[in-house]
């Protein structure tokens, strides 16, 4: 790993721990990584190995139970719940499996989402949106919802919805799950591109196809790290 | 302060949008609130034109009149009404007479009977008026002056026709068009009950009051009026004082007099109660804001009662929205949405969806309280108070009954919402 690159993330020891009655759950056990800038990280691991707790976790969206979290050299784990919220929106781009666009809203209005919860002007917000869904390649899109929208063109809406904010890293939840394999290779392309363009990424998928373009591998088992190279 | 006012205005945007989409469930939500607010306006609306009215006719009393009267004229007690009334012995023609021959401090007292509108025949000639109800007074001159009305033709009662019950009429100017249309009414003959009127004075046009016309109307002198429609027992029939003091700052000196000589005359032992009703014009407007004042009060609880009902169905709106939106919510919280920009977007709907019903009430109860006013025959109202209360109402509606729902909301967890199907 080339050590002048600055280090975004910075996990020591994370735990999390649920309990399920009289059963305790270690969904992550101690679990210790350090992600850079212009990373393309992909997480691998089977069902119940605790690659989508350790993806909440990195999203900010959940908090160990143990250890500590520091983004951009900030603690997350000590954080509340609206502070979370605003490294959620700064900081983090997502895109999810099932796209989780609104289904009432455009295009342009979903990709707003974000902006709308950062202090950003109407004039300036709609700027960005335009911006944003012309880079995946959606600017004669617009004006339309996600149900006139094809799987890949609504992944794309989702993509620019996650660049839109400029983020520190790119979270992706297997974000080919549910495309055909042309689509999920269009998809797949745009994040080479992504990448080469300097952004990190951070991709889970248990597929080996998908695996092999990032330039790091992380496997989990049982909650625990066993591959990282 | 940038981030509230931008969050605000799309909250606005999006809920909008959002009823568009669920137009008959919105709607019907908005029917509940609609029917409160509309209510409450449509009356309030009729009470205001009355009051309007009331004032007029309140301006047009003269401060230093007060009545004896054998019950309060306006009746307005729930439940337990007076129950002496029926056994209150009549003001009689005799008591009257009485009265006048020994109050000092009262500068003119005269009797008076007034029948409600009526359906008497009135004819002249084979010429018969219909379909028109005429009050009938009998008084002596003052009777008209007291209550304003202006001679344009003719004379007025005088002593002589009370003292010799002479069968002469005054009428109002309504009767003068229906009957009279192109020719002068005084000195011709008026048919009433089949009895024969001279007509000696005609009466200018007074207008509208409550809705009834005050130019339907005849006044013969008192004496007449008893014996020709008192029937046989016309010396005991009811009859009514209007007693006038010097001015305003002796009526009160003038009232207690009256008071003391009609009890005197009536032999009422000391320590009981009065067995007549003596009250002055102001005592009187009192009454009639006593009787607004429980109605006002009545018609708050109605529309609470249903303002209630409705506010239980925003909040069950608000919870259905909720379960439907679980996803949304999760998505708007890993994009950034902050627990109080949840909170804001339901209570921001919840008092939306309750003032646009409140604003479709207020439209709707304007308009059905101001046709009733017209077809009472009175002014267009707007009673802005109420107007205002009723917006007010209704936000405090929607942040009552939104509060729930938004608390819910906000406190979701996004990771299992986003995964809620």
């Amino acid at each position: 790993m080339p050590k002048s690159k600055k280090e975004i993330i910075s996990m020591d020891s994370i735990s999390k721990i649920y309990h399920l009655g009289n059963n305790v759950v270690k969904a992550l056990d101690d679990v210790s990584i350090s992600i850079y800038e212009n990373d393309f990280i992909s997480i691998m691991g089977p069902s119940g190995s605790g690659k989508s707790t350790l993806m909440n976790m990195i999203g900010c969206l959940d908090v160990p139970t143990k250890g500590v979290y520091k983004f951009n050299n900030e603690l997350i784990s000590e954080m509340n719940d609206s502070q979370l919220a605003n490294i959620r929106n700064e900081k983090i781009g997502f895109v999810f499996q099932t796209f989780n666009l609104l289904p009432k809203l455009t295009s342009l209005k979903n990709v707003e989402v974000p902006l709308i919860y950062s202090s950003l002007g109407k004039t300036k917000r709609l700027q960005r949106s335009e911006e944003a869904l012309s880079i995946v390649g959606l600017s004669d899109r617009m004006d339309h919802k996600p149900s006139e929208l094809s799987g890949g063109q609504r992944q794309r809406v989702a993509i620019a919805r996650a660049l839109v904010n400029k983020p520190s890293i790119i979270l992706a939840d297997e974000p080919t799950g549910n495309l055909d394999s042309k689509s999920g290779i269009e998809i797949l392309n745009f994040f080479d591109e992504l990448h080469k363009a300097g952004n990190t990424l951070i991709i889970v998928t248990h597929e080996e196809s998908i695996a092999r373009r990032a330039k790091r591998r992380v496997e989990l088992f049982d909650g625990k790290i066993v591959v990282d190279e | 302060m940038n981030r509230i006012i931008n969050y605000l205005r799309d909250a606005i945007g999006g809920v909008l949008f959002y009823f568009g989409q669920t137009k008959l469930r919105t709607s019907l939500t908005l029917l509940g609130i609609t029917v409160g607010v509309s209510s409450i306006i449509a009356i309030m609306t009729v009470l205001a034109t009355f009051e309007k009215s009331y004032s007029g006719l309140v301006s047009e009393m003269k401060t230093n009149v007060f009545y004896i009267t054998k019950d309060n004229p306006i009746q307005i007690s729930f439940g337990s009404g007076d129950r002496n009334a029926r056994n209150k012995p009549n003001i009689t023609w005799s008591e009257y007479e009485q009265l006048k021959r020994s109050l000092t401090l009262t500068k003119h007292i005269s009797a008076t009977v007034a029948e409600e509108p009526s359906d008497r025949t009135i004819s002249v000639g084979k010429n018969e008026l219909k379909n028109r109800l005429t009050s009938f007074w009998g008084g002596d001159g003052d009777i008209l002056s007291l209550n304003k009305y202006e001679i344009i033709g003719g004379r007025n009662i005088s002593q002589q026709d009370i003292d010799n019950r002479t069968r002469v009429a005054m009428i109002g100017y309504d009767i003068k068009e229906e009957l009279f249309p192109h020719s002068d009414p005084v000195g011709q003959t008026i048919k009433i009950d089949n009895l024969p009127f001279e007509i000696i004075g005609l009466l200018a046009p007074k207008g509208e009051l409550l809705g009834q016309s005050m130019d339907a109307m005849i006044g013969i002198p008192i004496s007449t009026f008893l014996q020709s429609f008192g029937g046989r027992h016309w010396r005991r029939a009811d009859i009514m004082l209007l007693l006038e003091s010097e001015s305003m700052d002796t009526i009160d000196a003038a009232t207690d007099e009256a008071v003391g000589v009609f009890r005197a005359i009536r032999k009422i032992p000391p320590g009981e109660e009065n067995n007549f009703y003596i009250a002055t014009n102001e005592q009187l407007m009192g009454t009639f804001e006593e009787f607004t004042g429980y109605l006002t009060i009545f018609i708050g609880l109605v529309a609470g009662i249903s303002l209630l009902v409705a506010g239980i169905g925003i909040a069950n709106i608000m919870l259905v929205s909720l379960t439907e939106r679980i996803k949304e919510i999760g998505v708007r919280k890993a994009l950034g949405a902050r627990k109080i920009d949840i909170f804001l977007q339901f209570l921001i709907e919840a008092m939306l969806i309750s003032i646009i019903g409140g604003i479709i009430g207020i439209i709707l109860g304007l308009s059905f309280g101001n046709v009733i006013a017209f077809f009472l025959g009175q002014d267009p109202v707007i009673p802005f108070n109420w107007v205002f209360y009723s917006i007010q109402i209704c936000a405090s509606m929607g942040i009552i009954f939104g509060l729930y729902p938004a608390i819910k909301a906000s406190n979701l967890n996004p990771i299992d919402s986003m995964r809620y199907e």
